[in-house]
Formats: C-alpha cells, sequence, structure tokens
C-alpha cells in the first residue's frame, strides 16, 4: 500500500480539473460578453438608423420648400425688411 | 521453400521498414511540412478580416449634421437552414419590404442573397432567424440628399471618383480600419472572438463647416425661385463673412436641375461689378478728386476702335456718380487716368486672375491678361468688367475685401476638426492675405456702393431694403457665344455688402441669361429676398444686437445680448489694423513662378528683376517684413555645366 503516491496522483488530478474549470469558467464568461456585446451593438444599431431616419424627416419638415408653402396655403407670407422690428435691450448695468 | 526462420526474418525486416516508413512520413509531414500545414489549417478555421473604421460627421456652423456614417447591412439566407421555411419566408418579405413572390423565388436558390442595403431596423427582425445571415457595411447617410451638395460632395465608393470636401477631407474623415482574426466553420460562417482583435477601428474626425444650414437653404431656395422666375440658364449664390473670411452659403445649379459647384469652377466676366475695381484703383493711387468730373458724351463716346455707349447717358460726372449710374463712359474716362501696370496691379491684388486658395478641389483661378498681352481696348474693356474672368467666389472675396476695410481675408470651408470624442484638433483662425486699399480708401468705396442703392438713377435701387442699410454693385454683362457676343445674352449679378457700414455678410448673386432682365431687375431683388428672408430667420450669423441700434455702434462696445459664435482675432477693432510683420520665406533657388507663389501665399507682393532660378530677394530670406509689402525676386538664368 502506497497512499503517498495515490495522494500525489490525486493531487494533480485535482489541480489539473480545478485549472480546466477555470479556462472553462472564463471562456463562458468570455463568450457571454461577446454575446452581451454584440447585443448592445444591435440595438446602438437600430437606435442609430432611427435617429438618422428621424434627423433626416425632421431636416425635410424644417426645409423652405416644405415650410412655405405650407404657409403661404395658411395664408402667411414672408415679412419685408421694414416688417421686421429688432428691438434692442439694454445693456448689462456695470458691475 | 524456405526455412520458417528466414520467412520469419523477411517478415521481421518487412515490418521493419514499414514501421520506418510510417515514422518517416510522420517526420516529414510534423517537422518538414509541418508549418505549411499549420498555416493551411489555421487558413481553413479563420479569416483575417478589416474592420471598417466610422467616417466622421460632417456639420454646419450650427451643429446640424450633414452627413454621417450608419450601419447598413446586406442579407444572405441558406434556405435549407430555415427552421419553417414558409413562415421564415413571409418574416424577410416583410421586413425588407419586398414582396412573399419576389422572396419565395429567391429561396428556391441554394443561396438567396438580397443585396439592399437595408438599415439596422429592418434587419432587427431577423437576427433571430436561422438560416439568415447579414452583412454589415457602413455608408454615408445624408440627411437632406441634395442639401449643399456641390459643397459636401461624395466619398469614394463602387469606383466613383470623390468629390468636393469629402474628397478634400478625406484623410481626416476616413479613421483608420481596424483588423481582426474571426473562426470560420465548415460552412464558412464567421465567428467573432474578442481575443482575435489585432486593431481596433480608429473613427474618423469630425468637421464643423462655415455653412450655416439655415442661410444655405434660403439662398438655394432663392436660386430655385430665381431660375425659374426669370428662365435663367442657372445661376450662383456666395455669402461670406467679410471679417472672417468664412463662406456661409454656397448654391450653384443649372436650370436643368443638375447643381455643378460653378461658384467655385466657373469662370464669367463680372461686368460692371468690377468697376468698383478701376474705382479702387483711381482713389488708392489718388488720381481722382472729389470734384472731378468727366462729360457723359451724350451716351456714345468714341474711342480709337471703339465707340464706349451707356444705355442711360449722363452729363458731367464725377466718379461717385459713375460708379452709382454704372456708367461705361464715367468710368473708362477716369481709368485713362492709369497706366496699364497700375489697373493690372490692383485687380490683381483684389484676387481676380488667381485662385482664392479656399478647400476646395478643382477651383478656377479665372483670367486677367497681363498688360503686355493688353490690345489698344483692354484697359477700357476691364475698367467695364470685360476681358477678365471670375468665379462668383473670387467676386465674393474682392468685394469681402472692400467690406473688411481694405483688407483680404482668405475664404475658408472649414471652422473646425474635432476628434471623435470632441477634442478640438483644429480651429479656423481668420487669416489675412494682404491689405489691398486703405482704410479710408474702402470706406469712400462703401460709401459709393451706397449710392447706387439708395440714390436716384442708381442702377441697384430695386435691392433696397427699407430699414436696413445696404451697399452693393449692379452688373449685367454681354454672354461671349462661339462667334462673339450674343445680342441679348446677359449675365447679371449683384455684389453686396449688408450692412452697408461694418458689413456682416457679402452676398454675390449671378444670373446666368435671365431672359430679357438686367441685373437691377433680377440679380438685385433676389439679393434683396434674400436678405430679408435672413433677416427673418433665425440665423445666428447676422448680429440683431448692432442691427437693432439706429446707429453703429464701434465693434468695442459691450454687446448687450445676441450670440456672439465666438470671439474673432482679426479685426478687433475698427481703427487701422496694426501691419503684420511676418518672416520672408527662403525662395532662393526656386523658379520665378515657384518663388512667387510661396511669397504670395505668405502675404507679399512680388517684383521680378531678371529670369531663370531666384538667386537672392530684397529683403533676404528670414527678414522680417511687413505683411502686403513687396518682395524684390532676383533672377539668373540656370547654367548647365
Amino acid at each position: 500500500m502506497r497512499p503517498r503516491g495515490r495522494f500525489w496522483v490525486a493531487s494533480w488530478l485535482l489541480f489539473v480539473l480545478l485549472v480546466l474549470a477555470w479556462v472553462v469558467a472564463r471562456q463562458t464568461s468570455a463568450v457571454l460578453t461577446a454575446a452581451e456585446l454584440r447585443t448592445v451593438r444591435e440595438a446602438r444599431a437600430v437606435r442609430e438608423a432611427r435617429a438618422a431616419e428621424l434627423m433626416g424627416r425632421i431636416r425635410a419638415a424644417r426645409s423652405r420648400q416644405v415650410l412655405i408653402p405650407r404657409a403661404e396655403r395658411l395664408g402667411l407670407r414672408l415679412p419685408s425688411d421694414s416688417e421686421i422690428v429688432m428691438l434692442q435691450t439694454p445693456l448689462p448695468a456695470p458691475r | 521453400m524456405a526455412k520458417p526462420l528466414t520467412r520469419l526474418r523477411v517478415v521481421q525486416i518487412a515490418f521493419g521498414l514499414g514501421i520506418a516508413a510510417v515514422v518517416g512520413r510522420a517526420a516529414q509531414v510534423q517537422l518538414i511540412e509541418g508549418p505549411h500545414h499549420r498555416r493551411a489549417a489555421q487558413a481553413q478555421r479563420t479569416e483575417r478580416v478589416v474592420l471598417p473604421a466610422r467616417r466622421g460627421t460632417i456639420y454646419d456652423r450650427g451643429g446640424t449634421p450633414l452627413a454621417v456614417s450608419r450601419d447598413m447591412y446586406h442579407v444572405g439566407v441558406a434556405p435549407n437552414e430555415l427552421v419553417n421555411a414558409r413562415r421564415d419566408a413571409r418574416t424577410i418579405a416583410r421586413a425588407l419590404g419586398l414582396s412573399s413572390t419576389a422572396v419565395q423565388r429567391a429561396l428556391r436558390r441554394p443561396y438567396a442573397y438580397f443585396h439592399g442595403p437595408f438599415t439596422a431596423m429592418s434587419v432587427q427582425p431577423l437576427r433571430s432567424l436561422r438560416g439568415v445571415h447579414l452583412e454589415q457595411e457602413l455608408e454615408r447617410f445624408y440627411p437632406r440628399p441634395d442639401f449643399a451638395r456641390p459643397i459636401i460632395g461624395r466619398p469614394a465608393s463602387d469606383g466613383r471618383p470623390a468629390s468636393g470636401l469629402e474628397r478634400v477631407f478625406d484623410s481626416l474623415l476616413a479613421g483608420t480600419p481596424g483588423r481582426a482574426v474571426v473562426l470560420r466553420d465548415r460552412q464558412g460562417r464567421r465567428y467573432e472572438s474578442p481575443a482575435r482583435l489585432d486593431a481596433f477601428p480608429a473613427a474618423g474626425n469630425d468637421l464643423i463647416l462655415t455653412i450655416d444650414a439655415d442661410l444655405q437653404d434660403i439662398a438655394e431656395d432663392a436660386l430655385i425661385d430665381a431660375i425659374e422666375r426669370y428662365q435663367s440658364d442657372g445661376g450662383d449664390i456666395v455669402i461670406l463673412a467679410p471679417a472672417t473670411g468664412e463662406v456661409l452659403a454656397v448654391s450653384s445649379r443649372r436650370a436643368d436641375g443638375s447643381t455643378p459647384p460653378t461658384a467655385f469652377t466657373a469662370v464669367f466676366e463680372p461686368g460692371s461689378t468690377a468697376k468698383l475695381f478701376a474705382a479702387a484703383a483711381l482713389l488708392e493711387r489718388e488720381r481722382v478728386g472729389d470734384r472731378d468730373s468727366v462729360w457723359g458724351e451724350a451716351g456714345a463716346y468714341v474711342m480709337p476702335h471703339r465707340t464706349i455707349r451707356d444705355d442711360h447717358p449722363e452729363g458731367w460726372m464725377t466718379l461717385r456718380r459713375a460708379i452709382e449710374v454704372s456708367s461705361n463712359i464715367g468710368v473708362v474716362k477716369f481709368a485713362s487716368r492709369l497706366e496699364p501696370a497700375e489697373l493690372f496691379e490692383t485687380l490683381r491684388a483684389f484676387g481676380l486672375g488667381t485662385p482664392t486658395g479656399i478647400e476646395f478641389p478643382a477651383e478656377a483661378r479665372g483670367t486677367l491678361p497681363h498688360p503686355d498681352d493688353w490690345s489698344g481696348t483692354t484697359a477700357a474693356s476691364l475698367a467695364m468688367g470685360y476681358e477678365v474672368a471670375v468665379t462668383p467666389l473670387q467676386l465674393a472675396v474682392a468685394y469681402a475685401t472692400v467690406a473688411n476695410d481694405g483688407v483680404m481675408m482668405r475664404p475658408t470651408l472649414l471652422r473646425e476638426v474635432r476628434a471623435p470624442g470632441g477634442r478640438p484638433l483644429y480651429r479656423h483662425v481668420p487669416e489675412p492675405v494682404r491689405r489691398v486699399v486703405r482704410q479710408h480708401v474702402a470706406r469712400t468705396l462703401r460709401s459709393m456702393l451706397r449710392g447706387v442703392v439708395y440714390e436716384v438713377g442708381g442702377t441697384g435701387t430695386t435691392a433696397a431694403l427699407t430699414s436696413f442699410d445696404l451697399a452693393g454693385k449692379t452688373g449685367t454683362a454681354r454672354r461671349a457665344g462661339p462667334g462673339g457676343y450674343v445680342p441679348g445674352s446677359y449675365t447679371a449679378t449683384f455684389a453686396a455688402l449688408f450692412p452697408a457700414e461694418q458689413p456682416e455678410v457679402v452676398l454675390v448673386v449671378k444670373l446666368d441669361d435671365p431672359r430679357g432682365a438686367y441685373a437691377r431687375l433680377s440679380a438685385a431683388p433676389v439679393t434683396r429676398a434674400v436678405l430679408e428672408q435672413a433677416l427673418a430667420a433665425r440665423t445666428t450669423v447676422l448680429n440683431r444686437t448692432r442691427l437693432s441700434r439706429s446707429t453703429p455702434v464701434p465693434s468695442e462696445a459691450p454687446l448687450a445680448s445676441g450670440t456672439v459664435p465666438y470671439v474673432m482675432a482679426w479685426p478687433t477693432t475698427l481703427g487701422d489694423p496694426a501691419p503684420v510683420a511676418r518672416r520672408v520665406p527662403d525662395a532662393t533657388g526656386q523658379s520665378l513662378r515657384g518663388a512667387a507663389r510661396v511669397l504670395h501665399r505668405n502675404g507679399f507682393r512680388v517684383r521680378l528683376r531678371g529670369w531663370g532660378r531666384v538667386v537672392r530677394t530684397d529683403p533676404p530670406p528670414g527678414a522680417s517684413a511687413v505683411a502686403g509689402s513687396t518682395v524684390v525676386l532676383y533672377a539668373e538664368p540656370r547654367t548647365d555645366r
């Protein structure tokens, strides 16, 4: 009977198992993080696409080619310069 | 028959040889061919991919995005991998906006490919489907595709060359692509592995242009309207900030709807708008007094080989009156007091015949004949704006010089460059090119231009604003065809300074062949319409605090309100700007052309002595000299030994 030898073999086996388990855990964590990153990227891409689409629609809606005909249909018109009054604001009081 | 022992020996040897062959082959495969097989195996299961860098965004001066990058997708489908082919086909058709029949037909092939490209929103429902493979790419997106298109241009793609600012600033916008190694399975599917990322892609820098989106919109809309109203062949509108040289709006358009960047690339004879430069030469050299006058010749002035005519004959007229009523006869008679070289130097100093140096590809330089090439009538033609060709931008820069008290500023389209994190990498600092005329001369010229708009008989009265002062000059130049000038065909131009005192914007409106309409009836009213719209718009370009005051306030006065985009380094006072001392660059050893270019770029005038290679300069290289002063180049012919 040689208990010392079996003990060492068991210890080595346990060590190897622990190292393997650590590697597997790290890999699993990496895969999960990569999946999470992919999901976040996809979500960002969707939001960016939405933002770009909305930006385009806002820019088109704000353009004079769209606004002026609508304003004219409502009976509005562009003011002449004599109808534009710029009010003077008082100068800030000296400190 | 051999003995059993012998047979056994033979079998042993055969086995031995067999084992040796196997071991030898194994050694060959693993030791000698090992690296090759390792590479082949790696190539089979991994792939090196380039990760595209996100191109920088282009903004207008107010932060409105004009060009952005976004993710787009191509969709590939392996029909044999679909879990429920019929249901998945419906999902694909719905997500991609295609007909079910087209998708069903495509799925009959071994591998269906839908090029698109489709947005991230469209392909989102497909991500969970087995058998659907998405190919990502970055696409340039323009929120309003036609907005400022000739300026912004397009990046190179699909073999098409880049254009506009996308081309000029490509190295700033493009960023640096990354590299990664991905795993590949038997079917060629890629698997991302974070550990295999070699280099992150570095996004490109963002550009902030000097363009103001509101003014640009106004200019584009006004030009479309003008081309339609006057049945013009096309036209251009350029709006500049004279104090900084910043281009606030540029619109170019042809009657067919195309938008070539003609404000930068196409030249035209400026006609009467160039009379101001002849007046500048006369005033700068003090060849004309306030009360000097010339006779209007009842509308027809007979010169050798030529008769100059005025549509509206004047009697005796001063130079001021000649400019106000745009009298050809008056300006030609006054300009005859100038030597050819003097007129040429002034026109050259205003930038005619030389590119402005703006950051735009293929900018035209225009034409300005050298006095050596002049005929007997060239001086008169130049004084009236003929035999010289300019781009609308050159004309705007020249008028901006008058607006800026005689100092020419380098025009620019770029205001700021920012790193992807927002850190500013470059900010435009207004750059004076040279002093063209003295401050009091520029003021006199502005006063003349104001008379064009507000004096009785002035040719620009149709541009007059009621509540605000405007200065400007009309130009109606005959258009040349293959057989000479075409009767009844004109280029109508109006160059305006707004407001007349301390102008904040310079505006050039040019219409090509407005049917039957002189500049006073076409370009001038368009100018007024643009300014009225700008006043009514929310653009921050105009300083409303200053405009609200009945009398102009000096710029040193504290501003009560209004938006001050940033503090300008130039000019800081209303007085004559302090002369800028510069180091004379080393031009020795260069060709005359190259040396002149270097010196012009540094703001010096150039006078030539000799021919060939430059051997020395006066002042010498490294010496300090005032910008705008003259550097003499001494040249000698090159001797080949």
